[in-house]
């Protein structure tokens, strides 16, 4: 008996993923439509605030947050549900179909299957995340300057707002994906992927129990909205920190890849 | 069988085992309170077609997952050339497998599915085009396999078991949906791999089907082992020749017959299929009586009989009434 163990490089798998992601016409049309429709609404957003600039209050002026005409709520959610659910499909796609059964055939360690699944997402997600954040963020600037409203890299808060932006894409596909390990089923999926990532955390309001904001405060769109996102974040007991908002970033796509890679290796198929 | 990986990437080499055989020991498999697989235990050998028959709901598919490292067992083990296919990493290069032609992303093309197979086992990109070729859908590469029929579909999954070059290789149900071209081109390409001293099992339900492609069957039935053995074993096992007579004296020919010692079932309006009894005594006694025969002839006993034979009482599936 031979105890010979070949092994694919890690990077032909991740490569096998990039095939299949880009080979769905409707991934690229979701990706390409999104950067378009995200960079276009920050500069529309930004527009209207270069055109409505002289009517704003003092008052109002004085809480402007120019990093907010990159994403703001509603682009934000936009972003995390699409992102969410190119991560979904990515998974859901192979368990829908039973493509995962051939998949899982040609590379029997499944862990690195998964594992390439995730790398690819991830990457993919980020670029995507940066692309948007960087060509909006130009663009804003340069519509915002006209107002004297501009802002520097070296601003305190902005790369943070930058980095915190460009996150929430890989964030949001890798905690679909592993809802899709999970769910492996595509309509659930994505009522999930909707519904845990941005239809619940917007009821969310700070309020009076303590606990109740600290369990908020473990929610990405909530922490990016009420902290990462803001140029100079309030300080107060019941909004979360910046610290504990970045713990947040790093601990769901964790545990969102933990439970994948969980998933597939456990589950029969 | 070409090196693979010469004139494609520089990719780890892959060293084959001599010995591809696939062997189950006390493979068992429980869903919830179903019992689909009980304590199977065969070994499929190289340099032949191995028939791996059953009715349906027998546990063929469970196996050949199972063999696979798809499902886990419940207990006992499947290994492919020694060692569980888990432990693999390029699975296409060891094992070829087709389990279920629908297994496949109707959004991408032909090629695309084929591509991403490949690049996981660090297989060059011109053997894509090269099994396209093989099964006949070099054509139809860049279109999606949405639009594809079952048999296409069928071809493309063969397309992508051939895809490493595998020394053994698992078909479930291979010529669902294929048109008579397609069935005789799928026998001679099995016959062909096992002759180049391949491991090749190809599960049916069909014994007929069988019947023209394997040298070897393992039979299961209710998850159980029936019968392992040669075609021509098995096909001894079943009831003798079957002679069929076409005669406008139906009635009496029967009487007559059966008091010859023949069993006789009627077979239509004016025909009889007699069993225990060779043609030409048959036609001896026809003639002793004066009965006009329009037809009489042999039908040798069939695999397919055989099969219905051993596999009666453990049809899972029964149409009409539950036993």
């Amino acid at each position: 008996m031979t105890t010979v163990t070949t092994h694919a490089r890690f990077r032909d798998l991740v490569a096998a993923e990039w095939i299949k992601l880009w080979s769905l016409r409707s991934t690229r049309w979701l990706l390409g439509l999104g950067v378009l429709a995200l960079i276009g609404l920050s500069v529309r957003g930004s527009a209207s605030t270069y055109a409505d600039w002289p009517t704003y209050t003092p008052r109002e002026r004085a809480g402007y947050d120019p990093m907010t005409e990159i994403l703001d709520s509603a682009t934000a959610a936009l972003l995390m549900i699409g992102a969410g659910s190119v991560g979904a499909l990515t998974i859901v796609g192979e368990y829908a179909t039973g493509l995962i059964r051939p998949t899982l055939a040609a590379v029997p360690t499944r862990h690195r299957v998964a594992a390439a699944k995730l790398t690819l997402v991830a990457g993919v997600m980020l670029a995507f995340g940066a692309l948007v954040v960087l060509v909006s963020f130009a663009a804003s600037q340069a519509i915002l300057s006209g107002r004297g409203l501009d802002v520097s890299f070296a601003d305190p808060g902005v790369l943070r707002v930058l980095a915190a932006d460009t996150l929430l894409a890989p964030i949001a596909a890798l905690a679909g994906m592993g809802l899709g390990a999970l769910l492996r089923h595509t309509a659930a999926t994505v009522v999930a992927v909707c519904a845990v990532l941005v239809v619940v955390p917007s009821f969310f309001k700070p309020t009076v129990y303590q606990w109740v904001n600290d369990l908020y405060a473990t929610v990405p769109l909530y922490v990016w909205r009420n902290c990462l996102s803001q140029l100079h974040p309030r300080v107060n007991d019941a909004l979360p920190t910046p610290s504990g908002s970045w713990a947040v970033f790093v601990l769901w796509p964790l545990i969102a890849a933990l439970l994948t890679l969980f998933a597939v290796h456990r589950r029969d198929v | 069988m070409p090196d693979l990986a010469r004139g494609g990437m520089p990719c780890p080499s892959d060293r084959r085992n001599l010995d591809h055989v696939i062997e189950v020991n006390g493979l068992t498999k429980r869903y919830g309170d179903v019992l689909a697989v009980k304590d199977l235990t065969f070994s499929v050998r190289p340099g032949h077609v191995t028939g791996f028959l059953g009715p349906n709901g027998a546990g063929k598919s469970t196996t050949l997952r199972m063999i696979l490292g798809l499902n886990r067992p419940t207990s006992g083990t499947a290994t492919v050339a020694g060692r569980p296919f888990t432990a693999v990493g390029t699975g296409l290069r060891h094992v070829g497998a087709l389990l279920d032609a629908n297994d496949v992303h109707g959004g991408r093309s032909a090629a695309a599915h084929l591509s991403a197979l490949a690049r996981t086992n660090c297989l060059p990109k011109r053997r894509v085009g090269e099994v396209l070729d093989e099964v006949g859908l070099a054509g139809v590469a860049r279109r999606r396999v949405g639009g594809f029929s079952l048999g296409m579909r069928q071809r493309l999954g063969i397309a992508a078991a051939l895809l490493g070059d595998p020394p053994v290789l698992l078909f479930d149900e291979p010529v669902n949906g294929l048109d008579p071209e397609g069935v005789r081109w799928v026998r001679d390409l099995f016959r062909s791999l096992a002759a180049e001293g391949r491991t090749v099992l190809v599960s049916s339900h069909l014994m007929s089907e069988m019947e023209h492609t394997a040298d070897h069957l393992v039979v299961i039935g209710r998850g159980e082992l029936i019968a392992q053995e040669s075609v021509a074993e098995f096909a001894a096992r079943g009831t003798g020749a079957l002679v069929s007579v076409r005669t406008p004296a139906a009635t009496e020919l029967a009487r007559v017959l059966t008091h010859a010692g023949a069993s006789v079932a009627p077979d239509g309006a004016g025909a009889l299929s007699v069993t225990g009894m060779s043609a030409a005594r048959i036609g001896e006694v026809a003639f002793g009586r004066g009965i006009v025969l329009h037809e009489l002839a042999t039908r040798t006993a069939s695999l397919e009989q055989a099969f219905m034979e051993l596999t009666a009482d453990r049809v899972e599936y029964l149409a009409g009434e539950r036993r």
